[in-house]
């Protein structure tokens, strides 16, 4: 086995978590049951990895094997990198009908036919995901396995989520390959980035669950939560005010996973005339950037928490409905001052 | 005169008779009163024991008029259930919002009830499509740039023929994957739309091999029957199996796929050996 594919495998064992390295080497089931029983998974992952590498030495593993393990574990683990939505369009509107084995050799040939030293490997799921993964060379040396691009392609849909890797300038490449094997005509980076694949599909995929037009449907049967009577709302119409706009707003249910939004400024700074601060005519150029560990659902709270007045700002409210979460905000031309926001 | 006196005297004793009289009859009826309230009490009190003797066997606990926070909840999960119910049986239902109108479009295949699908749409100032949980696979844009403005029965209609038909060819493709694996050579091929299906496979679930190379492709998406189907065996089979193969063509196409293979099993002791 080559060495640098038993050091590939040993440094993605040792990515995993001790406590799910079994479950995941089970699944990738390049190593039999009867080969798992003799490793010991609560030595430590150095041990471990190392009692791995060995048992794939007798299978004489190759990087294509290996390749599938990364694959499993990026599955599992999507939000340890970022995602961006890239969105294809397509002339005309017949019936799409969409062969695997076809995209797969399409991919493969117009990769190949433009950079001979490329690692290509895909595995489906069940959802109909394809995960593509894809680890760059150059035409002088090989691929290196640690600088890896995913795509994430749902068959018959107009949406790929790439995770480019380091190597920005393969992404036309891999973007051309993704138009051939998919029969669209072209494709262009949506504003809209995250470390959670299932946010953006949810986003894009517009996946609004049954429960959610149940409540909006049947809203006078939503179970509000036990109030004690002892406690007297001196606010209640405000309350209640405050939280059906929160719920026009944000909808019913659970929010898209989010990090951050940012909203790049590129406005005129308005200042009383008599103060004559920043007398040129020149934008005022500024960046803000929401950050959390779930940006909407925190969003959400702003109002009923009594830190923010609702309704809140539709820049920050837009953010599913308009599937982006980059925005360029710039003067409005006209009489009015203003600001819209760039398409 | 004395006979004055005694005329008053006389009015007297009589107004006194008259209330005495008065004040009789009132204690006598006040008497039979309160003799009344002690035979209603009597009963009450028989009554009460009766209950409380009744409730006592059946094990019921007499509890306050309020109904628990909890019996709330279960009945408000009981009218949801219930509304779902008429949902699924009508098949497309609707209901009036603040802003235009909520559908259901409820699909079942051959007896089965599958998913529900819903729209929300505003009506003002154009019919449009507020919310919806159509999978992004199904021509949703392109049946409402046709048919949504103009005539929302027929675009209602498409739509539910869309979904029916897809969640049809699902049901078959998971049917087969689910009864009959050991008939087909790893896992059936398919797409989101489930409109293009290949696999290998074989009539008996005992053998190794898997002859038969099948491609069933779907073009009308609002059927759940293949529109062109290719059954093939590898080039140097025998002319049974050829003859099988077109055979099964025409069965594919004419036959749902989960009972095309049903089929196989009760002629397997015929053709095949």
């Amino acid at each position: 086995m080559d060495e640098t594919v038993a050091e590939y495998i040993r440094r993605t064992v040792l990515k995993i978590p001790r406590d799910e390295i079994k479950a995941m080497l089970q699944k990738w089931g390049f190593l039999s049951e009867a080969q798992l029983e003799t490793v010991n998974f609560h030595q430590i992952k150095e041990k471990i990895s190392q009692d791995v590498v060995q048992l794939c030495e007798e299978n004489s593993a190759d990087i294509k094997q290996a390749a599938v393990l990364d694959i499993i574990y990026n599955h599992i683990y999507p939000n340890k990198r970022v995602w961006s939505v890239y969105q294809m369009n397509k002339r005309g509107e017949e019936t799409e009908v969409f062969e695997l084995t076809d995209f797969k050799t399409k991919f493969k040939r117009l990769l190949r036919s433009a950079l001979k030293n490329v690692t290509i490997s895909f595995r489906e799921y069940e959802d109909n995901a394809i995960w593509i993964r894809i680890a760059w060379g150059t035409p002088y040396t090989k691929p290196n396995q640690y600088k890896t691009s995913y795509a994430v392609y749902h068959s018959q849909t107009p949406y790929v989520f790439i995770s480019a890797s380091v190597l920005k300038s393969n992404l036309p490449l891999l973007c051309q390959a993704l138009l051939f094997a998919s029969n669209y005509h072209d494709i262009r980076e949506m504003e809209l980035r995250s470390h959670s694949l299932n946010a953006l599909k949810d986003i894009v995929f517009k996946r609004y669950s049954q429960v959610i037009f149940l409540c909006f449907l049947f809203s006078s049967l939503l179970v509000s939560p036990a109030v004690d009577l002892r406690i007297v709302e001196e606010n209640r119409s405000e309350k209640e005010r405050i939280e059906r706009l929160t719920r026009e707003a944000f909808g019913v249910g659970p929010q898209p996973k989010l990090e951050f939004a940012q909203y790049k400024l590129e406005t005129m700074f308005k200042s009383d005339p008599k103060m004559d601060v920043l007398d040129e005519k020149e934008p005022f150029r500024c960046l803000v950037k929401f950050s959390s560990p779930h940006l909407l659902e925190s969003l959400k709270s702003l109002a009923p928490a009594g830190m923010a007045d609702a309704p809140l700002s539709p820049l920050l409210t837009c953010i599913p409905q308009k599937a982006r979460n980059y925005f360029k905000i710039r003067e409005k031309k006209g009489s009015l001052p203003g600001s819209f926001v760039s398409p | 005169g004395v006979f004055a006196h005694l005329e008053l005297l006389e009015a007297q004793a009589y107004k006194a008779a008259v209330k005495r009289e008065e004040m009789e009859q009132q204690e006598e009826k006040l008497a039979g009163l309160r003799a009344r309230v002690q035979e209603l009490r009597l009963q009450r009190d028989d009554l009460r024991a009766k209950l409380d003797l009744q409730q006592k066997q059946e094990g019921v606990v007499s509890g306050p008029a309020q109904p628990s926070p909890r019996a709330v909840v279960e009945w408000k999960i009981k009218s949801v259930k219930s509304m779902l119910q008429v949902f699924y049986l009508t098949g497309i239902s609707g209901k009036l919002t603040k802003r235009g109108v909520c559908f259901c479009i409820s699909t079942a295949y051959e007896g089965t009830y599958l998913d529900s699908y819903h729209l929300d749409l505003l009506t003002k100032p154009e019919v449009q499509i507020y919310r919806h949980s159509v999978p992004i696979f199904i021509p949703l844009q392109q049946i409402a740039k046709k048919y949504l403005q103009t005539d929302i029965r027929r675009f209602l209609a498409l739509l539910s023929d869309h979904l029916n038909a897809y969640v049809g060819r699902r049901y078959q493709a998971d049917q087969l994957q689910e009864h009959f694996s050991d008939q087909i050579e790893g896992t059936l091929q398919r797409n989101s739309l489930c409109n293009l299906l290949v696999f290998n496979y074989n009539v008996s679930s005992t053998s190794k091999t898997f002859p038969f190379h099948a491609r069933l492709l779907y073009r009308d998406l609002c059927c759940s029957l293949p529109t062109e189907v290719i059954v093939s065996c590898t080039l140097d089979a025998p002319a049974a199996l050829a003859e099988t193969a077109a055979a099964h063509m025409d069965l594919f196409r004419r036959m749902a796929l989960h009972k095309a293979f049903l089929s196989f099993r009760s002629n397997a002791g015929e053709s095949m050996d």
